[in-house]
């Protein structure tokens, strides 16, 4: 019996009928097309699969879409704003933090989320949160330097809107 | 200089131990059965080439490449 | 040393956009309309005949559209070393009786991967089980059963390679030790599984096929052959590649079995092997036994070195015979050795087959003469670096009949490590060691076992009306950074910017041939190609500037920064984008074409140039546990002019990265020739918390027979990670390992026997 998923990815809404056993990698990848989400094994080891569900970093080939029914995703499809990459996404390829390619989604959904709740973590700290990633390519050094160099521009990014909202703010703008 | 060619192609080479090396570097069935004619084994020259050091199986088809091949004058 | 504008930069990747976007499309992301999805039936058996096959309930099963077995195929065989025909090996699906654990024997299309499963189960087969052989020792032995008709103990394939006077130069020797290695199998892993998208189209008889390749020529050329079609009617496309690390050169069955059903359905079909039949049906890098004899003075030089190689080819062919000899000759590497003798066997076995894995031939060897030379410096007191730089080649070194070193850098980089080393770890804290290993590798191989009539490679460009490039190519990006070289050495050549070319790779149908990403080609040989092709249309545009511009013939012109210009006086010069539009308008409209190829000629057997360096690993052992760390990574490198420093890094830090784990954590286990650890759960690679920071010091040197003076940077580096590590060991603790896995047990064994070794020497002193 299919049942009802009612789902936000990327800041879309999706209503969907699926057989309950249904993965969420299956519904990004085979439902909605959202390709950019790879798996690489049939084991829950190595983390390709990463999207970030209500920001937390999860693993979509182990837990059932109707597990995450009416929640919010982001894929690395919807990290990118309308004419330029996330600080994430620049940092990867400026850092040559990739070479296949194709557990890079994973990497950078981890990233994401480590980010958004450590914005200054330390060597140590990356590679804990992204210990499961299995990489073939980089032999991770490279990746870890995105990752500390994506704070980096976060941190400057954020800075920069903290300066304009107080100048907004100063002269008086933004008070309403 | 006389050079030598192999009894099974027409492989020409300068002595008789490079035209075993070129022998036993052919892994067709013609090759490896003439072997038995001469009362050799493909499978024991190999072997006593690749488990031993030095070059036993080479040298020991080479006797009879002495004997069997034929010996062209020029190329 | 000549200035460029582009190469030597450190460049993005072009397809860097599309990758951390999620649009970058690998095989395995695509679907096509009316799509099929098709499923292998596998051999339980290590080695039986096949008595019957009965495929009537798969076929009833409502969604099943297709059930073949092996005398469904048009069955033909197919392998890369075609020079040899018995050794094109492979096939479809068995006829007569399976080889491996893993050997197809039926292929399954139905409406969905899931129908297609549930109707494999439903096959009968009926296998009589035949006497199996899995290991070299066992396959050679006269009565070992054959797993190959015609092929009498089981000897695939032999390589010898042999300079000096050996014998001669052993009588000779102050110093002689022998020892002898089992060096452990080991899965490439790429992230991609192998996959392939299949599509016939009946009514012109022509069939496309999308695969997760590293060489489009070979699987087109092998389609052909299992197919029993021409080559021409076949077109193969290689999207974005999830890695590849060798183990994706070989034709293998998904593509076939696509193709065989998709002619059948008339439908598009797709195979995606799973992560174990990744692990258990694909080719790995292959285990083998080996025998060094080495011959010294007594001050650490080399004269005369011996070497026998017996391999667990398994099932089949593959580039696995190429391997063997690659075996025999990057273990001279880079020394200077008098005296050489190599033999190497390859066994046919009834394991899944070994290959051309990254760094083919130079890791199981490196791993063996490295250690061997560690222990022979000890045994003469000579400083482990000493005995390397005393037997480094110098430039233009000749292995007689082999290998030439045109640029080689070595002696330079031993010279630096010496420095740098000091100042790096002036001081080695307590069960730490440091351990060393030389290293060299090609830059594409010169040998044509695969018996191409083409051009080794080749690249075509077409300059538009405003300026833009197609650059076209069969050349393959695998992740190792290609396509951004291609596009920098297009960009240099023209004086373009890289945003000015647009890529076209990877496609039989659009390009003239190239071999594809093996044996660390692509740049060399590719580049040569696409810099020869650019340069041709460089000339037109510069034949223009110079009728235009009206000078003296004897001033020479440059193509840099999108102008022509003349050399001494760059204020006289035309803008690239006019000089086009004039091009184009005198050749009667037709777009700027050239046509670049490369072949190596008079260039020895190997390869045209060779990459090359020294790596120091610094480890520590635990004593109590065995637990080896390896701690710190230094490498000096000799990898020519350098196109793009981001990427050859990245070459560098990965290839370090699969060979600690060759020489820490991966092996493949085997029962009766079934892989116990198919899964990334029980196979280990090294996680981004194992792997120890990498220090590279470039000491660049300028290849004449490279584009821009560059050569190979994908592989050498991998071959020196695990014997030096095993040397840290060695220098840290006495411990001596004659295989390459340092699991804790087998370095606790290994301290164990040293200590027993020193206790029973101390006590003969007594």
């Amino acid at each position: 019996m299919k049942q009802q998923l009612n789902i936000v990815v990327n800041g879309e809404p999706h209503e969907l009928f699926i057989e309950p056993k249904t993965l969420l990698v299956q519904v990004l990848r085979e439902h909605l097309g959202l390709t950019g989400t790879h798996q690489a094994c049939d084991s829950s080891s190595c983390a390709a699969c990463t999207v970030v569900v209500d920001g937390m970093a999860v693993k979509s080939c182990s837990i059932l879409a109707l597990q995450v029914n009416g929640r919010e995703i982001t894929t690395v499809e919807g990290l990118a704003q309308e004419k330029s990459l996330h600080p994430i996404q620049q940092a990867f390829i400026d850092n040559w933090a990739f070479q296949c390619g194709f557990c890079t989604s994973g990497q950078i959904m981890a990233t994401k989320a480590l980010l958004d709740e450590n914005p200054d973590p330390t060597r140590e700290e990356i590679q804990a949160q992204l210990d499961g990633h299995l990489c073939r390519c980089t032999g991770y050094n490279m990746i870890n330097e995105a990752v500390r160099d994506a704070a980096k521009r976060l941190k400057a990014r954020k800075d920069l809107e903290s300066q304009k909202w107080l100048q907004t703010a100063k002269s008086g703008k933004g008070a309403k | 200089m006389p050079n030598y060619r192999c009894p099974m192609c027409r492989k020409i080479c300068a002595t008789h131990l490079d035209l075993a090396r070129h022998y036993l570097g052919q892994t067709d069935k013609k090759h490896k059965e003439w072997l038995k004619t001469q009362g050799l084994s493909y499978a024991a020259l190999i072997k006593a080439q690749v488990t031993e050091f030095g070059n036993n199986g080479y040298e020991a088809l080479a006797k009879v490449l002495q004997k069997e091949a034929t010996v062209i004058d020029e190329i | 040393m000549k200035e460029f504008s582009i190469i030597g930069k450190p460049t993005p990747n072009v397809d860097g956009p599309a990758k951390v976007t999620g649009e970058a499309q690998y095989t395995i992301d695509m679907t096509l309309p009316h799509m099929l999805y098709g499923k292998l039936l596998r051999s339980p058996y290590p080695h039986a005949r096949i008595l019957s096959i009965d495929t009537s309930e798969a076929e009833k099963l409502p969604g099943v559209k297709a059930v073949i077995t092996g005398k469904d195929t048009p069955g033909g065989k197919w392998g890369l070393w075609r020079r040899f025909r018995e050794l094109s090996d492979q096939q479809a699906l068995a006829t007569d009786k399976v080889r491996f654990i893993g050997d197809p024997v039926a292929a399954v299309a139905a409406t969905t991967e899931e129908i297609a499963e549930k109707a494999l189960d439903l096959i009968e087969v009926d296998y009589e089980p035949l006497p199996a052989v899995f290991d070299p020792i066992e396959a050679i032995k006269d009565d070992a059963p054959m797993v190959h008709e015609d092929f009498p103990s089981n000897i695939n394939a032999t390589r010898h390679i042999e300079w000096g006077d050996v014998d001669d130069a052993f009588a000779k020797a102050d110093y002689i030790r022998e020892d002898r290695f089992v060096l452990e199998a080991a899965h490439p892993c790429a992230m991609e599984v192998h996959n392939s998208l299949a599509s016939y189209d009946k009514g012109t008889g022509r069939l496309t096929v999308w695969t997760s390749t590293g060489s489009p020529y070979f699987v087109q050329l092998n389609l052909a052959e299992a197919l029993k079609m021409r080559e021409g009617d076949i077109r193969v496309i290689k999207p974005h590649v999830g890695g590849h690390f060798g183990g994706k050169n070989s034709t293998m069955p998904d593509a076939v079995n696509a193709a065989i059903l998709s002619m059948k359905t008339g439908r598009p079909v797709k195979i995606v092997f799973n992560r174990d039949e990744e692990f258990t049906t694909t080719e790995h890098r292959t285990a083998q036994h080996m025998a060094l004899k080495l011959g010294l003075k007594k001050n650490g030089e080399i004269v005369a070195f011996e070497v026998k190689a017996m391999t667990n080819g398994g099932a089949y062919t593959g580039l696995g015979a190429t391997t063997l000899y690659l075996t025999g000759t990057f273990i001279t590497m880079p020394y200077k050795i008098p005296n050489y003798r190599y033999d190497g066997v390859r066994t046919y076995t009834n394991i899944v087959w070994g290959t051309s894995i990254r760094g083919f031939g130079a890791v199981p060897g490196k791993y063996c003469s490295e250690t061997q030379l560690d222990r022979a410096a000890k045994d003469l007191g000579v400083d482990p670096l000493e005995i390397r730089r005393l037997n480094a080649v110098a430039p233009g070194y000749t292995a007689p009949g082999q290998y030439t070193f045109e640029s080689c850098g070595i002696q330079p980089c031993i010279e630096k490590m010496v420095v740098r080393v000091k100042e790096k770890w002036p001081t080695i804290e307590k069960d730490e060691g440091i351990g060393y290993c030389g290293f060299a590798y090609m830059s594409g191989g010169i040998f044509n076992w695969i018996d191409t009539p083409y051009a080794y490679s080749s690249a075509h460009i077409k300059v538009n009306w405003d300026g833009t490039v197609d650059l076209y190519s069969q050349a393959a990006d695998v992740g190792q950074g290609h396509n951004t070289v291609a596009a920098m050495i297009c960009a240099e050549e023209l004086g373009i910017g890289i945003e000015d070319i647009r890529l076209h790779m990877g496609d039989t149908a659009h390009a003239y041939t190239d071999l594809g990403a093996w044996g660390s080609r692509e740049t060399l040989m590719n580049g040569n190609a696409i810099k020869d092709a650019a340069s041709q249309v460089k000339q037109k545009l510069i034949d223009i500037a110079r009728l235009k511009l009206g000078e003296n013939i004897a001033y020479d012109l440059v193509a840099r920064n999108k102008r022509i210009f003349l050399e001494l006086r760059p204020e006289r010069g035309l803008s690239y984008y006019d000089l086009v539009k004039d091009a184009i308008r005198q050749n009667d409209g037709v777009p700027l074409t050239g046509t670049g190829h490369y072949t190596p000629h008079n260039k020895g057997m190997i390869s045209p140039a060779y990459g090359m360096g020294i790596m120091a690993i610094k480890a520590k052992v635990d004593r109590g546990t065995g637990h080896v760390t390896a701690r710190d990574v230094l490498v000096v490198h000799d990898s020519g002019q350098i196109i793009n420093p981001l990427g050859a890094r990245g070459q560098v830090e990965g290839s370090i990265h699969m060979g600690l784990g060759y020489g820490l954590c991966e092996e493949m286990p085997m029962d009766q020739g079934m892989l116990l650890n198919p899964e990334f759960v029980d196979y280990k690679i090294l996680r981004t918390r194992d792997m120890p920071e990498i220090e590279i010091l470039e000491v660049p040197t300028y290849e004449p027979n490279g584009p821009f003076g560059a050569k190979e940077a994908a592989e050498a580096t991998i071959a020196p990670a695990a014997p030096a590590l095993a040397n840290a060991v060695y220098q840290a603790c006495g411990a001596e390992f004659f295989s390459n896995v340092l699991k804790p047990e087998k370095v606790l064994k290994a301290i164990r026997a040293r200590e027993a070794k020193n206790n029973a020497a101390s006590q003969a002193k007594e």
